[in-house]
């Protein structure tokens, strides 16, 4: 019993993985390159999420603003870092390189402006514990927290799927990670698509921050291992899949909290690298990726 | 397309030289390469070693002699930091510079020698010089299976599992109780070297570290000029040119990358032995990400593959953070600007010179 309910706890903080995951694997899919500042995106968002509760804005509006403001810092980081690089043709180590230096700069930027004091979110949701199923006089239960979040998380990538899947953009974005060049012969405008998908990206890290900003305090720290354990969930799902991304981000989830509850909290945080560095050895295209061709 | 034409080139050039040397100049069969054999303005490297070592000599005991302290030890403190970045980044260059994988788990490595040391000493009471082979045997080791997994997946992939190796590393030396922890191991016996403890040595007791440092750093710069040229510096450059090109010459392409990872963390883990002797003292702070990324972006400022880019780019970034904490200090900020102006520099640096500073144009 005590299982079950250490998964059930799992899945919410697995649902703000796959948040950050697919804005990971989006981004790897179409420019290619490993866009490391998303964690602190993330960072960012939990933060201007943080300030619209304090001043008294409702939890859903404060969400959408958050992934607004959030998929403007993701267009900006674009615009002033990757795509003076995209333009001279040397993303693939200066690229990556850059998004190290931004990431740095962004992470204590914020630590001096926000100061490194952890700060906890308004009660914005109101916290009941809200049993499901009551076996041999045990019961199991979901927090409100946790349903409103696995709930959001949910709503937001069935949005996306729609999105990918029925708009022209959605699908010339599905196109563009496949062959960006021939794409472009086809007449569709590369660098607004490179724009959508880094919007999409940094609405769904600020989206995250957010979520978790009403379980846990934030601080301007966060992004660093956050941002890595997604990138973590984007591979063992499978680079380029959100379904993909999806399971994994809740298989990590629920693997850390019955590692925390199971073996030992000190090992919490490292599940995440040891999965997925077995995963990336057994099988490297992921849970449901696909592979990726070498050309010679 | 551009790719193809560099490999097919390194490729040839490895061929043709050899025996074009051999005919035109027999007696000097290894000539020195084009690239490496200049060095500070045109000099030898020779010369550049006994320039620098009379200098290093003249900072070292120019108080020995001096009623006042000229140097404070300060200095000389960071001088040693700097020395150690350096063998650090020189041995990163052998994963990042020569073979072309990005590593970000380097720290670890770093971190096999402060503890491999940390821990003969203290447990075994295992002689200090003789710590450093052996913890750097293990820290060999220790790369094998990052190697193997380097043989599967390149890229982003390897750039994730080598921070997740070093992030793993730095869990259990945290979570082990003989390893001390996340405070670390302290008072690690001071080491002595003919009979004189290392801290008497000089007027400040950083001397010794500073020549032994410099001594290796000399040593693997000299190495490292030999190997460029030589049959496995060759393979390593089609290897990171071009790997299925490669393959196809018939370079034994797992056996060399292997190869890169073990010397390089085997560089690395002497780095970290020496840094536990200087400090005394071993904590898992050695091992954060932040350690990897720092080591990285050395070797990537100062140019991939250049042996005085690796040495510029550690002393470059050592001695700016200091700096800039007494700038700090100075005005009175109430937090550190190292970071947010380190960030900036990347990114600028990249933009500027995405080679970096003493790099190859061709592998921007």
């Amino acid at each position: 019993m005590d299982f079950v309910q250490q998964v059930i706890n799992g899945l919410a903080q697995g649902g703000i993985y796959s948040l950050i995951a697919i804005g990971w694997t989006t981004v790897f899919g179409i420019v290619g390159v490993m866009n490391w500042t998303h964690g602190e995106v993330y960072m960012l968002g939990a933060f201007a999420g943080y300030f619209l509760c304090i001043m008294g804005m409702p939890f859903v509006p404060a969400l959408l603003l958050s992934m607004l403001i959030g998929s403007g810092i993701a267009m900006a980081i674009d615009e002033f870092g990757y795509k003076p690089l995209r333009k001279k043709g040397k993303m693939a180590v200066a690229g990556f390189i850059t998004a190290l230096g931004l990431s740095t700069f962004l992470r204590y930027g914020a630590n001096a402006v926000f100061t490194p004091n952890p700060r906890a979110y308004p009660d914005v949701i109101d916290y009941q514990l809200i049993p499901i199923l009551t076996v041999g006089g045990k019961t199991l239960t979901i927090s409100s927290i946790h349903l409103t979040i696995l709930a959001g998380t949910m709503l937001i990538m069935v949005l996306l799927e729609l999105f990918i899947r029925r708009t022209i953009t959605g699908k010339a974005m599905l196109a563009a990670s496949q062959d960006m060049q021939t794409l472009g012969l086809m007449g569709a405008n590369s660098e607004v698509l490179i724009k959508v998908t880094f919007a999409i990206s940094g609405a769904l890290g600020a989206a995250a921050g957010v979520f978790v900003g009403t379980i846990y305090a934030i601080n301007p720290m966060m992004g660093a291992l956050a941002g890595l354990k997604g990138w973590a969930v984007a591979i063992l799902g499978g680079i380029g899949s959100i379904t993909g991304s999806l399971i994994g981000g809740l298989i990590l989830g629920v693997a850390e909290n019955l590692t925390a509850g199971f073996i030992s909290t000190g090992y919490k945080d490292a599940i995440g690298f040891i999965i997925m560095i077995a995963v990336l050895l057994i099988k490297p295209t992921g849970l449901l990726g696909f592979k990726f061709d070498e050309k010679v | 397309m551009k790719n193809d034409s560099a490999a097919s080139e390194v490729l040839t050039a490895g061929i043709e030289s050899v025996p074009a040397d051999v005919l035109t100049n027999t007696k000097k069969k290894f000539a020195l390469p084009e690239g490496n054999s200049k060095w500070f303005f045109g000099t030898s490297g020779k010369t550049t070693f006994i320039g620098a070592a009379i200098f290093l000599l003249a900072i070292c005991f120019l108080d020995s002699f001096t009623p006042v302290k000229v140097i404070p030890a300060y200095v000389k403190h960071i001088l040693v930091s700097c020395l150690i970045y350096a063998i650090l980044a020189l041995g990163l260059n052998f994963v990042s510079g020569y073979i072309g994988q990005t590593s970000l788990g380097h720290a670890a490595f770093f971190g096999i020698g402060a503890y491999g040391t940390a821990v003969l000493m203290k447990y075994s009471g295992m002689n200090f010089w003789l710590t450093i082979p052996v913890a750097a045997c293990i820290a060999a080791l220790a790369a094998l299976p990052l190697a193997a997994s380097a043989l599967r997946v390149k890229g982003s992939f390897l750039v994730v599992i080598t921070y997740g190796f070093g992030e793993v590393l730095r869990y259990v030396a945290i979570n082990t109780d003989s390893l001390g922890g996340s405070s670390g191991i302290p008072g690690i016996k001071v080491p002595t070297i003919f009979g004189i403890k290392m801290s008497k040595i000089g007027p400040t007791g950083k001397e010794g570290y500073l020549i032994l440092c410099f001594l290796i750093v000399a040593l693997l710069a000299f190495f490292m000029n030999r190997i460029e040229k030589s049959r496995t510096g060759y393979a390593f450059a089609a290897i990171r040119e071009d790997e299925i090109a490669a393959v196809a010459m018939g370079i034994h392409t797992k056996y060399y990358k292997i190869l890169a990872f073990v010397i390089s963390a085997f560089i690395c883990s002497i780095a970290g032995s020496i840094q536990v002797a200087y400090s005394s003292f071993v904590s898992p702070e050695l091992l954060t990400s932040t350690q990897s990324i720092l080591i990285l972006t050395m070797v990537i400022v100062g140019g991939r593959r250049s042996i005085k880019g690796a040495i510029l780019g550690a002393g470059l970034m050592t001695i700016l953070p200091e700096i800039l904490h007494s700038l700090k200090d100075a005005i009175g900020l109430s937090f550190d600007p190292w970071y947010i102006l380190y960030g900036l520099i990347l990114v600028i640096v990249m933009r500027v010179r995405p080679q970096g500073f003493w790099g190859n144009s061709s592998d921007a």
